[in-house]
């Protein structure tokens, strides 16, 4: 019954799309692009760009698994990417239909084989790690000079936490990226996958929980910027566009990214087409023009975010590619690590977990 | 009218002696720049039946409004006792009001409605009981007691609106239109049902109404309003009989009012030139009127006699021709066409069967009267 | 009975049907199926081609694990109980605060009521997220409000008032105010004012007459405004996701998580047919009350 009626939706949309120009409809992470790009794109090909955006992988991933989405391009993250193709969601990908594909950064797509076999599916947007955003000035004031913002500590331990909810601190919403902090944290492997050892993040994000303004995965871009906050543990590429907003309003507020100490995740966002996308043609349109070295090094430049395409590296501002935030070096690569997804019931014991962390109950 | 002949008579406002219960001195109102009343004056005496008449929007309701305490006066002074009300509120003045609507409260029953004034007041707790059933009884609702108001009919409601103003015993019972709502036939039961019950409880009642009839029922006295003044107050004999202007006339019953000049013809009687063609009427007054003064004739119909041949023995008796019959069962109107077109009415009570009444349309009759039947009006 | 009778009264009924009964059994069949990682999530999908055999195997696979789940788990509980406090709670504060506005407009002049009504109902010609998103401009911490108690130097540090409870229960009150206000006012309006004259005549002050006489007669406003509020605030998810912090803890939130977080709709259907059988209770009650004011007017 969902379903006809969101077949009968998308058929609409169809419909809708035949009648004009055609079009493209694009399902992004919100702040995630040059929207000049956009423009750009259109201009190109003379195809219409629908661009919406999400906040949550689990917000695409109930469109993806209620089918019928009407998106032609999607941007899931790794686990949730591997995931979505045991499900069907997405179509394999014809490399002839990408001339670009040449231009891909090996070390990328390596490590995304893991979520994508073969990289079969998709290809990589953007990469990132997951950190600490500080207000460094605030930070500073309420925990003294000598503040840990280079170690989980300063989120997981909750006598600074204690500290930092004078002046807010953001977490993300997103278990799949908190629980593996607190495991690193806890000097435990960040990907387990066994109840007895996630049960052990339990305790150490329930102590802090209180002392947390908000869980938002997208919130804290404007909240760090504006000066609500002064602390999250987020998305680098975030945290660096909160640096750039904050710089833009001269308003005395300096953001610092930093990748903890104890290693980060490192996640991978791919540009993928839902198996019943209504144009895929014209999403191939859309994912060649993202691999086109100009193209994607302009987002990159735009939203402080490293991306896995090679030839792109040479348009790259120095502030992207010379921030070893953003590329990071040999030695913090080597800090760095993946995880992989949770089978469907250790992933019901942990949401019930993180709702559990968040409510306080 | 109503005086009952047994009873003894009672006329406070005749005795100069007599302290007046209210005292309503030079009292003006205004509604912003509408003067509603105009500087009256009047005194109400104890155990007085007070009917305050007149058309919609002559102050009436005003007058009674400020003595509840609703309304303050902008001039003047009303006492109650002697005492000034002016800074007394509604809530602690000694008087009470039946409302137009009745105002009962819908969420409580008849005997809450009764009781509720008797709550708010320092009668012992276990006093309230027997005065509300007392109160019941008064007014005959007693099996009424648990119901609420939408229960009852609307003559049932009007006696529990009159038993919950009466329960406080109040100095002073102010009625607005207490009996509007009713039907004739229901109206004209309980008017003397709220006279019986005025005598036994002894409280000075005030009526508002417009309603000649029954203010000429129920009052001992009547004062006649128009336009935020006191045109006459006396008894309802006295505003019946002896009007003291054309309008009080005019607004109480019947009346053929004739415009023309007077000339004294002395001994306190005058005639009365009014048309062409017309003999002069004879007519008395206790007034002095200078010759020629513009004046108003006024006579009830049932105070002018009609037959077919002239009669010797009257003052005035004039011809026409029968216009126009209107029975009303125990009497009926004959309106008169005189030569001059003058329109008089006369009131024949039908002492007899109607197959045998002596006169029919275009009937040519005289009417009569006597000098005295009639009054002079100046104004 | 002929055709025309027939159709006007089956017309409300189909609706009933296509609106409602048939979304519910589909909620409810979904909330006794199991999670999955296909499209839809959830197993198993009832396949119509697969005939009689097909729909037996289909309904046996069916069962109230979930159900299970949730009564074992006490956040749904914490979350069902903290939903009726919270809506309880805003639905006193918005009477507290509804009753003078709906009394002020009785009161009145003639000429003013159409304008006050007016200005009551005109905040729904805006987009209500706009108007809860504009409440974040106002309560955060840079917001307008502290902005102003510091400037005025009532307070030298932000009020912490966005993410926070309070927020939830201002974002209630002032988003379902005219539910409780119009109610109220009709009440009171319609009420004859020589009732207040008759109590203040048999000895009530202005205070007791106000309590003896007004507030009783005004009870039917106050129950069917009590009702308007306190059932969608039962429900209420877009109010505490945006202007409530972690903590805020109610059922409608507790659903979005299940659904767009968890992607377990066998679970959030379970919760949301358990919401539906709790707001059922005060529908009902509502209807009950509604009935008896009608009998009683008559």
């Amino acid at each position: 019954m969902m379903k006809t009626g969101m077949t009968f939706a998308a058929a609409l949309l169809a419909m809708a799309g035949a009648a004009a120009a055609e079009e493209v409809r694009v399902y992004n992470w919100s702040d995630y692009i040059d929207e000049s790009l956009l423009a750009k794109f259109t201009e190109e090909t003379g195809i219409d760009l629908v661009y919406d955006v999400f906040d949550s992988n689990e917000m695409l991933e109930t469109k993806m698994l209620a089918g019928s989405s009407g998106y032609d391009v999607v941007v899931p993250s790794g686990t949730f990417l591997q995931r979505q193709i045991q499900a069907g969601a997405f179509m394999k990908l014809d490399r002839s239909k990408l001339p670009n594909y040449g231009n891909l950064w090996d070390m990328v797509s390596e490590r995304v084989a893991k979520y994508d076999p073969g990289n079969q599916y998709a290809v990589n947007y953007m990469w990132g790690t997951t950190g600490i955003g500080v207000n460094i000035n605030k930070v500073k004031e309420v925990l003294g000079d000598d503040a840990p913002v280079n170690s989980l500590a300063l989120i997981f331990d909750p006598k600074n936490m204690e500290k930092l909810s004078q002046c807010g601190v953001h977490l993300l919403d997103a278990p799949t990226e908190m629980i593996p902090a607190a495991l690193a944290y806890l000097g435990l492997d960040p990907d387990a996958q066994d109840e007895e050892t996630l049960a052990k993040a339990e305790p150490v994000l329930e102590a802090i929980a209180p002392y947390v303004l908000k869980f938002h995965s997208s919130e804290y871009i404007n909240a760090l910027a504006n000066g609500d906050i002064c602390a999250v543990f987020g998305w680098s590429g975030d945290v660096l566009m909160a640096r750039d907003r904050a710089a833009e309003a001269d308003n005395g507020v300096e953001i610092e990214y930093h990748i903890p100490k104890e290693g980060a995740l490192m996640w991978f966002d791919e540009l993928a087409i839902p198996a019943d996308a209504p144009n895929p043609d014209g999403a191939y349109k859309f994912i060649n023009f993202m691999l086109d070295a100009h193209n994607i090094a302009a987002a990159s430049n735009y939203v402080y975010y490293a991306n896995g395409n090679k030839a792109s590296q040479q348009f790259l501002n120095e502030d992207v590619i010379g921030d070893t935030a953003i590329y990071p070096d040999a030695q913090t690569m080597e800090k760095l690590y993946t995880t992989t997804p949770w089978d469907p019931k250790v992933n019901r014991f942990v949401t019930r977990m993180w709702t559990k962390i968040k409510s306080g109950t | 009218m109503a005086q009952p002949a047994s009873r003894p008579v009672f006329a406070p406002w005749n005795d100069p002696a007599a302290k007046p219960l209210i005292q309503f001195k030079s009292v003006t109102k205004k509604f912003g720049e509408f003067v509603a009343i105009d500087d009256v004056t009047i005194d109400i005496f104890a155990q007085e039946f007070f009917a305050l008449l007149g058309p919609s929007g002559c102050g009436k309701t005003t007058l009674m409004r400020m003595l509840a305490g609703f309304e303050r006066p902008t001039k003047g002074q009303i006492l109650l006792d002697g005492k000034d009300l002016a800074d007394v509120p509604p809530n602690r003045r000694e008087t009470n009001m039946m409302f137009q609507s009745y105002a009962l409260f819908p969420h409580l029953s008849v005997w809450e409605n009764i009781a509720f004034g008797l709550k708010r007041s320092p009668m012992p707790k276990g006093e309230i009981g027997p005065r509300v059933e007392q109160m019941l009884k008064l007014v005959r609702l007693d099996k009424f007691a648990r119901r609420k108001p939408h229960q009852i009919s609307g003559g049932q409601r009007q006696r529990v609106a009159l038993a919950r103003s009466l329960a406080k015993a109040p100095k002073l019972l102010l009625l607005d239109e207490p009996l509007g709502a009713l039907d004739k036939k229901l109206r004209q039961d309980t008017q003397f049902e709220l006279m019986d019950i005025q005598e036994k409880t002894g409280t000075t009642f005030l009526i508002v109404t417009h309603d000649q009839e029954e203010a000429m029922t129920v009052a001992s006295r009547v004062a006649v309003m128009d336009h935020g003044k006191m045109i006459q107050i006396d008894t309802p004999d006295r505003i019946y009989e002896m009007p003291n202007s054309v309008y009080v006339a005019d607004f109480i019953g019947d009346v053929n009012i004739i415009k023309g000049n007077a000339k004294p013809t002395g001994e306190g009687r005058f005639a009365i030139s009014w048309a062409e063609g017309q003999p002069d009427i004879a007519a008395a007054s206790g007034a002095g009127i200078a010759a020629g003064t513009p004046v108003h004739f006024a006579i009830r119909p049932e105070k002018i006699a009609i037959s077919a041949d002239k009669p010797a023995d009257r003052a005035n008796a004039v011809k026409g021709r029968i216009e126009d019959i209107a029975y009303l069962g125990n009497i009926s109107t004959y309106k008169v066409e005189l030569a001059n077109g003058a329109m008089i009415k006369a009131q024949v009570a039908n002492d007899r069967r109607l197959a045998r009444r002596t006169f029919s349309w275009d009937d040519m009759v005289w009417l009569s009267f006597t000098d005295t039947a009639g009054v002079i009006l100046m104004k | 009975m002929n055709f025309r009778r027939i159709l006007l009264i089956a017309t409300p009924y189909a609706w009933l049907v296509a609106l409602f009964l048939v979304p519910f059994l589909i909620v409810f069949k979904i909330s006794l199926s199991h999670y999955a990682i296909s499209i839809p999530p959830y197993s198993p999908v009832f396949d119509i081609s697969a005939g009689w055999e097909g729909f037996k195997t289909f309904l046996s696979k069916l069962d109230f694990d979930n159900y299970r789940f949730l009564s074992g788990d006490d956040l749904y509980w914490k979350a069902y109980l903290s939903s009726l406090q919270i809506a309880a709670i805003s639905t006193i504060i918005t009477l507290v605060v509804a009753y003078p506005i709906a009394y002020g407009m009785a009161q009145a002049n003639d000429e003013w009521r159409p304008t006050l009504m007016m200005l009551v109902i005109l905040p729904f010609w805006t987009s209500f997220l706009i108007r809860v998103y504009s409440w974040i401009g106002i309560l955060s911490n840079e917001g307008f409000l502290n902005q102003i108690l510091l400037g005025l130097g009532v307070i030298d540090t932000p009020l912490a008032i966005m993410n926070t409870n309070t927020a939830v229960y201002i974002g209630i009150v002032y988003t379902y105010l005219p539910f409780m206000v119009l109610p109220i006012y009709a009440t009171l309006e319609k009420m004859d004012g020589s009732l207040i004259e008759a109590a203040e005549d048999l000895g009530c002050t202005r205070i007791s007459a106000f309590w003896l006489v007004t507030l009783p007669l005004s009870k039917p406003g106050v129950i069917a405004g009590c009702f308007l509020v306190f059932i969608p605030a039962l429900g209420e998810f877009v109010i505490p996701s945006l202007l409530g912090g972690s903590q805020t803890l109610m059922i409608g939130k507790v659903l979005w998580e299940e659904f767009f977080s968890n992607r377990d709709w066998p679970v959030a259907s379970a919760v949301a047919v358990i919401l539906l059988v709790l707001l059922i209770i005060p529908i009902i009650l509502f209807q009950r009350n509604e009935q008896k004011q009608r009998e009683a007017n008559q």
